[in-house]
């Protein structure tokens, strides 16, 4: 009998290590497709502008690109543009980002407020952030603050928007437990409100840092001497392919960047939504 | 350092025989969205005893669970009044433990931090609250799991979880509504043991709406039937099976005799609310 038990007990062992073994190698053929496929298509690239399938004066190929790249990082532009760029992201994304969600959540508990703004607010989110900037330039002037103002507005919609919808979307049987369980007043707001809220306000973090972007290279191309848009701008009025394609790469990167930076702070301050999904 | 997991099941019996709740001439009537108007109460008197534990069945829709919103103050009576002995603590702690039917834990804490949830708003120090509320975990199976997420328990664990986050507060009554009502039969059978258990070793004043007439009657030292809405008190019924009872004790006569007469008396309001709705 324990000779049966046993030797049942082996070959599902047996099942087992063979479904871990094809779940492994499953895995290790996908990562491999995952890195395999840009690496084809810049080999192809740089192979049809070789063989002349593509004029390479438009289409630099890789390796011209990587060479233009070293020589800007030698020279510091590259260094320096990327450093302008990032300084005005990362001010305009922190100041929009807390006004938005300070103001959103506000909206959220106070009803005559939200009466009041809310309508107001998504009216003005509705006119796409870019097109403030020629009003921005005539106020402020073509120096810094306008050129982080159109961050500034596009973050704070956005978090503006989506911690306003937490809020007013939240689970009315969690508020119940909250108050059954003594919260209310600012400990309703503290420990079951804010904390409920967060998944959407990193939803809102996640999209505007991406658009912080987008608006921030767009504002360099029209109203900058330095950062990365300037850099793609000015190269492409010059005619240096080559350095627009190092402006254009360095900003794709820096936007997977800030984006993953933003999902690493997410799985640190709201574990229990990363837990779930698993 | 010990904890004092009891101390209700020392002063419960020596007060045993006052109400700790008193429903005087409770009505409710809430506003649609359209202006419409329904009356879920009328007019309902109902006393609980201190220590007793009351099983509140009828329709759907017959504003039990509304009852049992009053009675823990979540809700307003639009006339009458609720006297609670219980309300009038002084410990900060609230008086009254909720048990929802669907669990309403905090997804954002993990096992321990979500039983210690009253404790923490009314004060009590971190130390002081992870440990009264690993020593619930503890008797409740739940001791491994602390550091889970409520979103990683199955529906018993969470429920048992709630219940744990109930009695940590030490409450002078718990309310529950339809704790079982979301889980599947077995586990339903195991959670009504788990609850006699604990009833029987706490007395804790406990009020219990449920659509189960066996479970109102395998619990309960009360069941109170209410009619269709507007709902009010139809049948007032003793339940003396001897204790401690636990899942045998539905196969008696006894069981069986109060069951048919809880029917009797809910058949007609429950054709009723079907006809209405």
């Amino acid at each position: 009998m324990t000779g049966t038990a046993a030797g049942a007990g082996d070959a599902i062992d047996t099942a087992v290590a063979l479904l871990r073994a094809t779940q492994r190698r499953r895995r290790r053929l996908e990562a491999s497709l995952a890195v395999a496929t840009p690496v084809s298509l810049l080999a192809l690239w740089q192979a049809a502008a070789d063989l002349h399938w593509v004029d390479p004066r438009i289409f630099t190929p890789p390796l011209g690109i990587a060479r233009a790249a070293g020589q800007l990082i030698s020279s510091g532009t590259l260094p320096s543009d990327l450093a302008a760029t990032l300084a005005r992201l990362t001010v305009g994304f922190v100041i929009g980002a807390a006004g938005g969600t300070a103001v959103g959540l506000l909206l959220g508990v106070a009803r005559p407020l939200r009466a009041a703004l809310s309508p107001l607010f998504t009216a003005l989110y509705a006119i796409p952030q870019i097109a403030l900037l020629p009003l921005l330039l005539v106020i402020f002037g073509v120096g810094e603050t306008a050129k982080v103002l159109t961050v500034v507005a596009v973050t704070f919609f956005v978090l503006e928007i989506n911690a306003l919808s937490a809020v007013r979307h939240f689970d009315p049987r969690l508020v119940e437990a909250g108050r059954a369980y003594g919260a209310s007043g600012t400990k309703m707001f503290r420990y079951v409100l804010l904390p409920g809220s967060l998944p959407t306000i990193f939803t809102g973090l996640r999209v505007s840092v991406a658009l912080g972007l987008v608006v921030i290279t767009a504002t360099e191309f029209v109203a900058s001497n330095n950062g990365l848009g300037f850099l793609v701008w000015n190269s492409w009025q010059l005619f240096e392919p080559s350095q627009m394609y190092v402006g254009m790469a360095t900003i794709a990167i820096l936007g997977v960047a800030l984006t993953a930076l933003v999902s690493g702070l997410e799985r640190v301050a709201v574990p229990w939504v990363h837990r779930r999904s698993h | 350092m010990e904890v004092d997991l009891l101390p209700g099941a020392e002063r419960a019996p020596a007060m045993r025989g006052s109400p700790a709740l008193e429903v005087r001439g409770v009505s409710k009537a809430f506003v649609g969205r359209a202006g419409e108007t329904t009356l879920a109460l009328a007019d309902v008197d109902l006393d609980v005893q201190r220590g007793t534990f009351v099983s509140l069945v009828g329709p759907s829709g017959c504003g039990k669970s509304t009852l049992l919103r009053i009675l823990g103050g979540l809700e307003q009576p639009s006339t009458g009044e609720v006297r609670s002995a219980a309300r009038q603590t002084t410990s900060g702690l609230p008086a009254v433990a909720f048990v929802f039917q669907d669990y309403g834990l905090f997804p954002w804490l993990n096992v321990v931090e979500n039983v210690a949830f009253g404790l923490r708003m009314a004060g009590v120090g971190k130390r002081e609250r992870h440990q009264r509320a690993r020593a619930w975990l503890d008797r409740l199976g739940l001791a491994s799991f602390e550091r889970s997420y409520p979103e990683q328990l199955s529906g018993g664990m969470r429920q048992r979880l709630s219940l744990a986050r109930a009695f940590v507060t030490d409450p002078e009554v718990l309310l529950m509504d339809e704790p079982m009502a979301a889980l599947d039969a077995q586990t339903r059978l195991l959670l009504q043991e788990d609850l006699v258990r604990l009833w029987e070793e706490t007395k804790k004043t406990v009020v219990l709406v449920t659509h189960s007439l066996d479970e109102a009657v395998l619990l309960g030292d009360r069941v109170v039937a209410m009619t269709a809405r507007p709902g009010r008190v139809k049948l007032d019924l003793p339940v003396e099976l001897p204790r401690p009872r636990d899942a045998g004790t539905v196969t008696g006569t006894a069981f069986s005799h109060l069951k048919a007469t809880l029917w009797t008396a809910l058949r007609d309001e429950v054709r009723r609310s079907l006809e209405h709705s």
